[in-house]
């Protein structure tokens, strides 16, 4: 049998995946990053909201908690991170606020243990002065504490950053490629998968979704994971400035989040209804629909049903859910040496700088050589976003290619410039095209741009046009060249 | 470089073609149309049913036909055109900004600007069906275009939710395709289209109509698997206990036109929430002066042929403003929707001149009367929300009619269907 041998091997191209990959990739070890799906950051980390730096939510971020310092330690890499990889990051602040009396007895108790604990003073502001911050939010609002510090990233686009930079680095990528089974060996790991059969002498399992079903593969699975679904609410970018920072309210039921949070590219997402559910049912539903929309407008009553032109699900996957007390699973295996878990359930994305790095000083500790690679380049350059930049730049864009010129998808102000070059990026499909450069994200949801998107797809790639999928595997939007199905009926009758 | 034009038509689609002919044989030296898309003629090409021209031509003309007329009409009257370029602004003073793969970033100074961008489908999110999110749902538009245009077939069993004339439309063409219609599901109690698409193309094709009935979930997580149909009750919520599973490879959504109005509430116009298109004078001005608007960026016709004459007003009225440097939007009389009638279409008249009223009816019945300011003004024998009621008012009803600078129009009903 013939073996792909890596030194390390790692399982899931999410955010956690990603994150690991590039610190991975500043020295000089063999990597190899397998995916199961056609691109990267399809899984949990596309199903998020995209909110960093909550650290100071020390009611959910207790200090006896790993995951706590998993996140307080990104705190400071989040932002230069961003910078590097030329993924925006917009510091957008963000309030926690409540209803009576009552609740803001516990906003002030988070307050003062957010102080004790050193991650600086957060203020309360009454909502006469609220208002002047967020004008929008219901007058019935008692009043908020106000975090400047919290941001929002694309956590999509920071993945596909992440892996850009780790393949520009060295990192061997591999998607489609999903992992069967897995054999500890004393010295090897031989992984078998959709894309060939490896042996590597560490793997790091970061499948999100998969996590716990990849870790019982080795007998790692010594921790239990609830799948819990939560269903987000996208709106017009219309409405762009109705909230200026993420808006939220202390939960009043179990089960659910109420926020309202700008997106980098302007549009508003609503949510989290939260419940356990069976894994890899992404369905939406009425009564989660219904109940996360009565919970945005009951805090900014502008919101109408009118606004909402998309919605999800992902997954968390909550560790310890059945307590109350969320942990992270970031480490080497007490069972399986050489063998390390990562999955934080909640704060992923903020958090991702953070564990990454503690897994590279996990491997140094245990052993793994890593030497600082001198050709190391830090910098991925974006994708110009035409849309967002001044009148000189695009100018400049489109005498440097007339491409960026052809605006393909109207609602969002894409060009085709943009879409080729998301393609040469890694694109392979409208989704793939939609989650780095937003062509078919607007409120027409591609009916527009959908088959000029698809033609692009399949003259870039030299593939059919039947051949283009949405996301991969058997869904491609086209089943066969028009008179195709009366030729098979009369051939077959 | 700013290029200067006396008229720029936003749109190359049946609404703008006629607004520009309209807006040269008005006299306007310089007419230029500005189009996103590589070809003139907006969605008429994928059109390729007839039907069109009936009124206007007295011919029945398929889509294509109807805008290979409408271009040499736009070519022999001297109209420019400016393919592949998006307009992204429009600036209080008519400076418009465009994007283009041909001409690079640019400017057109105008006289005056008509908006002529059509509609869009409603899609997905806006529906808000529940379920997964698999490929094979798209709206009936699009299907057309990947049919129509680009030679592809997206399904092999299709379920229609929406009994829009679109949708139906390709409920027939599919069918003829050889692909599977299971069932065209509509949640108001009549349905969305016209009579004469509803008898071809679902009658006579035997494909079932399902009214009082929507899809409550979408079943697949890759590619569409099938759909839970429900009935829905007086409030048009599903009724638990009738669901249904029709399995399908493909969804097509034909429930709802909206008209296109971003660049123009950018520019500060104004819209009609009912409508969703702008507010607009007999003139077919609107609230911002020399910004004019006509077809289905104003209101969804049911008719091309209403599209091509509302745009022609649009379009001379735009030359005599850009040749006047300015003419009045006449907001003396505010025309209300009154009974049983969801909007009248221009909202604002002077009152001093003949007006042609488009309206629709918000339930369909039978014996029904036009009312204008009380007063009977026509009688029908049966009037449907689908069917926009057209109909021309002179002076002299009008000035009986308008109280207190309020022209109000209601539709009341003998018998209910």
């Amino acid at each position: 049998m013939s073996y792909t041998e890596t030194e390390v091997l790692i399982v899931g191209a999410g955010i956690l995946g990603a994150a690991t990959a590039r610190e991975l990739s500043k020295y000089q070890v063999d990597v190899t990053l397998v995916e199961k799906e056609v691109d990267v950051g399809w899984g949990i980390t596309k199903a998020n909201v995209g909110v960093v730096n909550q650290g100071k939510d020390t009611l959910e971020f207790r200090p006896e908690y790993h995951r706590s310092h998993l996140l307080w330690r990104s705190l400071s890499m989040m932002e230069p991170l961003c910078r590097e990889l030329e993924v925006p990051f917009r510091r957008v602040g963000g309030w926690e606020m409540c209803w009576d009396m009552k609740a803001k007895e516990k906003l002030d108790k988070l307050a003062r243990r957010t102080e004790s604990l050193g991650l600086g003073k957060d203020r309360f502001y009454w909502y006469p002065e609220l208002k002047e911050m967020e004008p929008n939010v219901s007058d019935r609002i008692l009043g908020g504490l106000h975090d400047p510090d919290i941001a929002v990233v694309n956590p999509v686009y920071l993945t596909q950053a992440l892996v850009e930079n780790a393949v520009r680095n060295g990192v061997n990528l591999m998607l489609g490629t999903e992992v069967l089974d897995i054999r500890p060996g004393h010295h090897w790991f031989e992984v078998r998968t959709t894309g060939g059969d490896f042996r590597a002498r560490y793997v790091i399992n970061a499948a999100g979704e998969r996590v716990d079903k990849v870790a019982a593969m080795v007998g790692a699975d010594d921790f239990v994971l609830f799948p819990v679904k939560g269903y987000v609410g996208v709106l017009d970018r219309r409405l762009e400035g109705l909230v200026n920072g993420l808006v939220s309210v202390l939960p009043e039921r179990p089960g659910e989040m109420n926020v309202i949070v700008p997106t980098v590219e302007g549009n508003l997402l609503f949510g989290i209804q939260l419940k356990i559910n069976r894994r890899g049912d992404h369905s939406t539903t009425a009564h989660m629909a219904r109940a996360a929309l009565e919970n945005a407008r009951r805090l900014v009553p502008e919101i109408s049903e009118k606004d909402v032109i998309n919605a999800f699900c992902g997954f968390l996957m909550l560790r310890n859910f059945e307590i109350g007390w969320h942990e992270c699973e970031v480490g080497m295996s007490s069972r399986v040496p050489r063998f390390i878990n990562m999955t934080i359930g909640y704060p992923g994305v903020s958090a991702s700088p953070g564990a990454a790095a503690e897994v590279v000083e996990i491997l140094q500790k245990d052993g793994l050589k890593l030497e600082p690679d001198p050709k190391f380049d830090p910098h991925r350059p974006g994708i110009p976003d035409f849309s967002r930049l001044p009148e000189r730049k695009r100018r400049e864009l489109i005498r440097k290619d007339p491409r960026y010129g052809h605006v393909v998808c109207r609602c969002e102000t894409v060009t085709e410039g943009e879409i080729v070059e998301a393609i040469r990026r890694g694109a392979t499909t409208l989704d793939g095209v939609k989650h780095r450069v937003r062509a078919g994200m607007g409120r027409c949801q591609g009916g527009f741009c959908g088959p000029r998107v698809t033609r692009i797809l399949a003259r870039e790639l030299g593939i059919p046009e039947t051949e283009v999928t949405k996301k991969g595997g058997d869904s491609s939007h086209l089943c066969c060249r028009v008179k195709e199905i009366l030729r098979e009926g009369r051939e077959g009758g | 470089m700013v290029e200067k034009a006396d008229v720029a038509v936003i749109g190359a689609g049946p609404a703008g073609l006629a607004a520009a002919i309209a807006a040269r044989e008005q006299g306007a030296e310089r007419v230029m149309i500005l189009e996103r898309a590589e070809r003139l003629g907006g969605l008429l090409p994928q059109c390729i049913h007839n039907g069109f021209g009936l009124l206007y031509f007295g011919e029945d003309l398929t889509g294509p036909e109807y805008e290979r007329v409408f271009i040499q009409r736009a070519r022999k009257a001297g109209v420019e055109s400016r393919l592949e370029s998006m307009v992204l602004d429009i600036s209080p003073d008519l400076e418009l900004t465009l994007s283009s793969s041909r001409y690079g970033y640019a400017k057109v100074k105008a006289g005056a600007v008509v908006l002529a961008m059509g509609c869009r489908e409603k899609a997905r999110g806006a529906l808000g069906i529940p379920g997964g999110r698999p490929a094979g749902i798209m709206t009936a538009g699009t299907c057309q275009r990947y049919v129509n245009v680009e030679g592809f077939i997206p399904g092999r069993r299709f379920v229609i939710l929406g009994s829009g004339d679109i949708g139906i439309i390709m409920a027939r063409r599919l069918t003829l395709e050889g692909a599977e219609v299971e069932a065209v599901v509509e949640i108001m109690p009549w349905p969305g289209g016209l009579i004469r698409n509803e008898v071809q193309c679902l009658h006579d094709f035997g494909i079932p109509l399902l009214l009082e009935h929507t899809v409550t979930f979408i079943h697949g997580e890759t590619r569409i698997q099938g759909v839970t149909v429900a009935r829905v009750d007086g409030e048009r919520r599903p009724l638990p206990g009738t669901e249904r599973f029709i399995p399908c490879d493909c969804l097509l959504l034909s429930a709802g036109l909206i008209p296109e109005n971003e660049l123009s509430v950018r520019a500060g116009v104004e819209l009609d929430p009912v409508t969703g298109g702008p507010l607009v004078d007999e003139n077919r001005q609107t609230v911002v002066p020399g910004i004019f608007a006509g077809g289905n960026v104003v209101q969804v016709h049911d008719l091309v042929d209403w599209v091509s004459w509302e745009a022609e007003a649009a379009g001379r009225n735009a030359a005599r403003f850009a040749d006047r440097g300015g003419i009045p939007f006449r907001d003396q009389v505010r025309v209300r929707a009154g009974e049983n009638v969801k909007y009248v279409v221009p909202q604002f008249i002077s009152g001093k001149e003949e007006v042609t009223l488009h309206l629709r009816v918000t339930r369909p019945g039978l014996k029904a009367t036009l009312l204008l300011g009380g007063k009977a003004f026509k009688r029908y024998r049966s009037v449907r929300p689908s069917e926009m009621i057209i109909e021309k008012v002179d002076v002299g009803r009008l000035s009986q009619a308008v109280r207190e600078g309020e022209l109000r129009v209601d539709c009341r009903m003998g018998e209910v269907a």
